[in-house]
Order: C-alpha cells, then structure tokens, then sequence
C-alpha cells in the first residue's frame, strides 16, 4: 500500500484535482480512493486491466460524483493551459516538473486536433463527452482523434 | 463481431480513462475474457495513458498520506469481518454453554432425584434387613428353646411334676421337671393367672417337709424356665403368689398349684 501510494499518488491527485480545482476536496477524495482500493482489493481482476487502470477509474468516479454534489459547474474549468503547471512551479519536487515539461514537450508533437483533445482529457480535466459538448465536436470524433493521438505517442514515449 | 472496428472506435482509451459508462464497461471486460487481441491493445493504451498521467502527476501534501495511513491503520485495528467472526464465535460459545448449563442442570437434578430414591431405598432395606436379623435371632432363641425343651421333655432322666390348681386357682395347671441326678429344674406354665406388676409366682421344693425356694417367674412365662437346682429329694412342688423378687419364706394362703414327685 506504501508502494502504491508513493508510486501512484501524484498521478491520481493530478488526475483528481484537474477535476475538482480545489486542493482540500482533491485531498479528500485522494484518500478515498486509497481507502476504497485498500477495503476493495480483492475484487481487483486483472484481466479486466492494469491496477493503475483500475484505480484511476475509482478515482475518476469518486471525482466526477464529487463535482456533481459540490455543483462544480463545466464553466469554471478555465482554458488555462498553465493551471497545471502553475501548480507545478509551487512544487519543490524538481522531478515532477521536468516531467511535465517533458510532457509538454511530447504533446507539441501532435497535430493541433489531438493535441487540443489530449490535453483537455489529460491536463485539464474533461471528460469525453464534457469536451464535445463544450467544443461543439461529436463524440465519435474526440474518441477516434483520442485514438489517433494515443497510436502516435507510443512511439512517442517509446512504448511497444 | 469484427474487433478492429471495435477497437478503432477508441473504446478502450475511453475505459483506460474512465470515461466509460457502468453497462459500458461490463461490455467491454466480457469481450477482454474472449478476445486475446483486445487485451493486447488494451496493454498498450493504458501504458500510454499510465504514462501521461505520470507525467501529469502533482504530489499531494505530505499530510495527505500521514491522515491517510492513520485511517487505514484506524481500519486495520478494528476489521469488520473478524470481528464479526468473533461476535459470531462468542454467540455460539454463549448458546453452547447455555445449552451445556441447562443440561448439566437436567443432569444434576437426574442423578440427585435417583441418589435420593437411592438413599431411602437403602434406608428402606437397612430397616428390613435389621428386621430380618431380629426376626432370625428370635426365632433361633426360640428355636434353641424348643430344642432344649425337647431334650429334656424326652430326657428319661427328668421326671415331669404336674402342679394342679389349689381352691385359690382351680383352672391353673404348671409342670416342673426335676432330674434327681443333676438336680435341674425346669419349669413350663400350662395355664396360670396373670399378675399385677407388684407380684411374682415363686416355686417352692418342699424337702423334708419344709419349703426350699426354687425361684420367681411370671405369669408370662412360655416354654421351659430353668429354676434353682433343687438339692435333695423333694416330695412336693407348689407355687405361690409373692411380692416381686420372692420372698424366703412361702405365703402358703396364695398357694396357686402343687403337685407330689412320684417317685418318692
């Protein structure tokens, strides 16, 4: 649990707080989804994927339920492309910027379309279907343009 | 179903996100366990997605895992399951000595009703055994009476004397026997008034004319009663009525029976 927690946190808290804006409701919901991977563990099958993918999963729903009950409306997701990495600038943990910068670096790589749906799903919070409503682009495009985006950054970030 | 199409849908990256509704999802990890294929694309995407996210990681504050830890070990301390388990446990440890009680109780109440039943019936049989005693000492003293007045009803050596009643007792009849050898007498009562408790018969010898006591008895008496040995040749056996424990002399007025030695 010490290892998960050291290994997957930042990660999680990243993907959360991206969702809820606030840091004391993210911490929150942070610790519930390690209480919730510790009590339900067992149920935990790895055919259905990877570990990882399981929790971000809980992670995303306890979050996504969190927004709705604190009424955290779409319109206070800002375009702020540096919310991230303002965020990260606070930080002492040097590692975790350079990676974001990294990212970053990565992201410009893609075309500008998927470039656009990863980073609102990835850095900024949103979901599938926030996106296309918000940006007016059917689902089925975001999830192909997703698609396309994540075959290219196999190569990208080595992967395979 | 053609899978590549399936999966060109970006489906998965939608799961690998969590973007997926619940009736979704289910779909999706049913179709995982039947096509190898799905799986292996899957692998990839959530290995670039775990990357992005990653890369996207902001630490939370250290007092976010102090607290966390702190609620885990507070969980830790107090686990529902075993816990039950254990109330269960003690449940049927409660039931089991309820029911072990009631029927030490049932026991205990068995045996101590049947070691009562027990104890009179052994009182019971004490009493009847200690009756049976008696009744058999009674009846060998009797027995060893009638044996000793057989021997000597039959013994030639002793000489029967039947006293017969006086005026003062017409109905009375008394015998003695007298053996001249060894000088025993024995007395049996045949039919003799009964006495108050003040007096006593007496038998008298009368040798030579005068009378020799020869013991009391009472009216009582049954079978053969050893009296004094009469010393010398007796001519007459007589009985009186006498205060209790005879007198030396005779009241010859009272004189209840007598009978004259043959022999002599």
């Amino acid at each position: 649990m010490d290892y998960l927690y050291d290994h997957y946190s930042g990660a999680i808290y990243g993907a959360v707080l991206r969702i809820l804006r606030t840091e004391e409701i993210a911490e929150e919901v942070l610790q519930d989804v390690f209480l919730k991977v510790w009590d339900k563990i067992e149920q935990y099958d790895a055919s259905k994927g990877r570990l990882f993918t399981w929790m971000i999963q809980i992670a995303r729903n306890l979050a996504i339920d969190k927004s709705r009950s604190k009424e955290t409306s779409k319109s206070k997701k800002t375009d702020d492309i540096d919310f991230l990495v303002g965020r990260i600038d606070r930080q002492e943990n040097m590692e975790m910027e350079v990676d974001a910068i990294g990212l970053k670096e990565v992201l410009q790589k893609l075309s500008v379309e998927q470039q656009f749906i990863v980073s609102h799903l990835y850095l900024k919070g949103y979901t599938q279907s926030e996106v296309a409503e918000e940006f007016n682009i059917p689902l089925g495009t975001v999830k192909t343009r997703l698609r396309l985006a994540m075959n290219e950054l196999r190569s990208l970030l080595a992967i395979e | 179903m053609n899978i590549k199409e399936y999966i060109s849908s970006g489906i998965l990256e939608a799961y690998v996100f969590g973007d997926l509704s619940l009736e979704e999802m289910r779909d999706l990890e049913a179709k995982l366990k039947v096509y190898p294929e799905l799986k292996e694309e899957l692998a990839k995407i959530e290995a670039v997605s775990e990357q992005l996210l990653l890369k996207a990681s902001i630490t939370p504050r250290t007092s976010v895992k102090t607290s966390l830890f702190e609620k885990i070990e507070s969980e830790k301390e107090v686990p529902v399951i075993p816990l039950r388990q254990e109330s269960m446990t003690w449940r049927y440890a409660a039931a089991a000595s309820i029911v072990f009680g009631l029927f030490s109780s049932f026991l205990a109440y068995t045996y101590w009703s049947r070691w009562q039943e027990s104890q009179s019936n052994l009182t019971q049989l004490l009493a009847q055994n200690q009756r049976i005693a008696q009744d058999y000492s009674t009846v060998q003293n009797r027995l060893e009476e009638i044996e000793t007045e057989v021997r000597i009803t039959t013994n030639p050596d002793f000489e029967r004397v039947v006293m017969k009643g006086t005026p003062n007792a017409p109905q009375s009849i008394a015998s003695v026997y007298w053996n001249a050898r060894t000088k025993e007498v024995y007395l049996s009562i045949q039919n003799m008034k009964a006495l108050s408790k003040e007096n006593q018969y007496q038998l008298w010898a009368i040798i030579d004319g005068k009378p020799v006591d020869c013991g009391v008895f009472d009216s009582t008496l049954a079978g053969l009663l050893k009296m004094k040995d009469a010393a010398l040749f007796p001519t007459t056996f007589a009985v009186t009525i006498e205060p209790r424990g005879g007198k030396s002399s005779p009241s010859l007025e009272t004189m209840q029976v007598a009978g004259n030695v043959a022999k002599v």
